[in-house]
């Protein structure tokens, strides 16, 4: 018998990081060296839950920053193909940024810079969590809470969960894993989601059909 | 007159407002104090009427306090206002004990209340001294800077600076608007009220009749900007674009603002706009009351095109009411505007008068392209520039604060 699942929500207030401006790429690359990591997990992870316009090309600021500052088109692929979540630690991650920034100094006859005003500015986030009051009792009844969570409820315990938990998995998946075995499917399905490179509306839509879906093929619903 | 939470749940729907109250059970009864230096037009007031009563609504004790200047005083937070936004403005030695002396006479009256606030947010440079006027301060201060602060004059950010520094953290509206200073520094954007006099909807005949009051004719495509007569705004450059358009039919264009008590230059601005609109009867410029929201409301909806030409901004939020209203919006390529227009897709950034006369004829031959915009740019505002969002992340800001800013905090 499952324990029901308690849903939370979270809000965030994004803060200047500490670090000062970077003007051209080397300074990128000696900011990155130094960062606070909750610098690199916001220019990477909470970018899904700031004010955007459109579907952004790359899912990173780094990224971001090298296509419409230093209008560096194959630095920005690089940088943009970058899945935070299979790196083992922050560390790594930061690693890899520093070897791509690296060997894209080396190749370029100069350093590019940015406009005045383009600065890349390192920021990083407060996260507040907190209780709804909602449960989900039922495996059955995931797709159904997904349809009505917020954006920041589905971001925080399908998203952020993975920095959370050991294991880096999402919060359902923890809490489906618990049962006597019944929700392998449903845990599978929503296992089976690429989430990086979808937005939060995306990403609702997504679980709810995946999830829908192993409920039918299992018989549960 | 003060709209309830509830009443908003039909634009942002309820999982929004639920969030709100959640958030703010932890700060029941906590005692929030804004400053700032008019009760009246501009952004500040604005953004202060709702917030006021929609916190205390929360459960939060919020009350808003201005501070009171003479025109010498005014005189100088308009010369500081010009200095933030990169005007060079060296202060004399008179215009800071001016500046000083009004911020003392005021502590007297506002000590008792700061003092014992758990927040205080002080609005801008003009009341940033009342931190070390209350010495034994109980709660965290914040300084909220709604100015486009990016490379202000020496003078002025010296000046300033001495106060910002003592702070517990401040506001920004954009990471490029931020200071060096030595406390945390968040980046809150400004919102607009949907359910305002300025952007609630309106009747077909509530528009008409504004139309009619000024002489608007509308099978003339009317292009508007609001915003105070302030040099920064650009009404002489909107003026030019104007005068270069030649094309049939004529366009007619609305130059509206009203003035604030602290901005003693806009009668000068307005005189100089005047002239340069030399009679020309498609030149419609009005400077109206502080509380003709209703008329700024329908001026923007009877609008084809809405302009906001500024060559400085803070953030902008006549752009982000015209967005609201489905108009595409020419916004100068500065400031906030670039958070708000997209090229091709919520109107266009254009940096000289030149560009919003092109634009502007682009998009009268475009008129579907022109609704399309008009409709994403609603969307756009929506999701991230209403008074829901803004009160969520003040909460948060103040969440966070209660308990150190540690990056990851239960409430």
């Amino acid at each position: 018998m499952l324990e029901p699942f308690r849903i939370h929500d979270c809000a965030l207030i994004v803060r200047m990081g500490g670090v000062p401006d970077a003007m051209n790429l080397r300074e990128l690359r000696d900011r990155v060296v130094t960062c606070p990591p909750e610098c690199l997990y916001h220019h990477f992870c909470e970018t899904l839950l700031r004010a955007t316009f459109d579907d952004p090309e790359f899912r990173n600021d780094f990224a971001v920053w090298a296509s419409r500052a230093l209008h560096d088109r194959a630095l920005a692929e690089q940088l943009g193909v970058i899945d935070p979540y299979t790196f083992d630690d922050r560390e790594a991650l930061r690693a890899e940024v520093l070897d791509i920034i690296a060997d894209r100094l080396h190749e370029l006859p100069m350093v590019p810079w940015a406009k005045r005003g383009e600065e890349f500015n390192f920021m990083r986030a407060v996260t507040v969590v907190f209780d709804t009051g909602h449960d989900i009792t039922e495996p059955s009844d995931l797709p159904g809470a997904i349809e009505r969570m917020t954006r920041s409820s589905l971001y925080y315990h399908f998203v952020e969960a993975r920095r959370r938990t050991d294991g880096g998995t999402d919060d359902f998946s923890t809490w489906l894993s618990a049962g006597d075995g019944e929700a392998k499917a449903l845990i599978q399905a929503l296992q089976s989601v690429d989430f990086y490179f979808l937005t939060l509306g995306e990403l609702k839509t997504k679980l709810i059909q995946v999830t829908r879906r192993a409920l039918n093929k299992g018989g549960q619903r | 007159m003060s709209i309830s939470l509830a009443a908003y749940t039909d634009v942002v729907g309820a999982p929004a407002i639920e969030q709100l109250h959640q958030l703010a059970d932890d700060l029941a009864g906590m005692r929030v104090v804004h400053v700032n230096s008019t009760k009246s037009g501009g952004g500040v007031a604005e953004i202060l009427s709702w917030l006021i009563p929609l916190m205390n609504e929360l459960g939060l004790d919020a009350s808003w306090e201005v501070i009171e200047g003479n025109a010498p005083f005014f005189d100088v937070t308009k010369s500081m206002h010009n200095g933030f936004q990169g005007n060079p403005v060296d202060l004399s030695d008179e215009a800071k004990a001016a500046y000083i002396e009004t911020n003392v006479s005021n502590a007297e009256r506002l000590r008792p209340i700061l003092e014992g606030a758990d927040f205080v947010f002080i609005h801008d440079p003009q009341p940033a001294s009342q931190i070390e006027l209350t010495p034994h301060r109980r709660g965290k201060w914040i300084w909220r800077c709604h100015i486009d602060a990016s490379h202000p004059s020496r003078s002025v950010w010296k000046f300033v600076s001495q106060f910002a520094r003592q702070y517990d953290a401040s506001i920004f509206s954009m990471p490029q608007f931020a200071k060096s200073l030595p406390h945390p520094q968040f980046i809150i954007a400004p919102s607009i009220d949907p359910l305002s006099e300025k952007n609630r909807e309106l009747a077909p005949g509530e528009i008409k009749s504004v139309r009619d009051r000024f002489g608007l004719d509308p099978k003339r495509p009317i292009l508007t900007q609001i915003s105070r007569f302030d040099r920064f705004k650009d009404p002489l450059g909107v003026v030019r674009a104007f005068r270069t358009l030649q094309i049939d039919p004529r366009p007619q264009l609305v130059l509206a603002g009203g003035g604030a008590t602290d901005d003693p230059e806009g009668q000068m601005v307005l005189d100089e706009v005047r002239k340069a609109a030399d009679g020309d009867p498609d030149i419609h410029i009005l400077f109206l009351p502080g509380d003709a929201h209703t008329t700024i409301n329908a001026l923007q909806r009877a609008s084809d095109i809405i302009l906001q030409k500024s060559t400085r901004e803070g953030f902008g939020l006549t752009v982000t009411e015209g967005l609201w209203k489905a108009k595409p919006v020419l916004g100068g390529d500065t400031g906030g505007i670039r958070l708000q227009v997209f090229n091709y897709h919520t109107g266009f950034l254009v940096n000289t008068p030149e560009g919003a006369a092109h634009r502007i004829r682009y998009l009268l031959q475009h008129r579907e392209r022109m609704r399309a915009m008009g409709r994403k740019g609603r969307e756009f505002v929506r999701e991230n520039f209403l008074l829901t969002r803004h009160l969520r992340e003040y909460l948060t800001l103040m969440l966070g604060l209660k308990q150190e800013l540690r990056d990851h905090l239960a409430a």
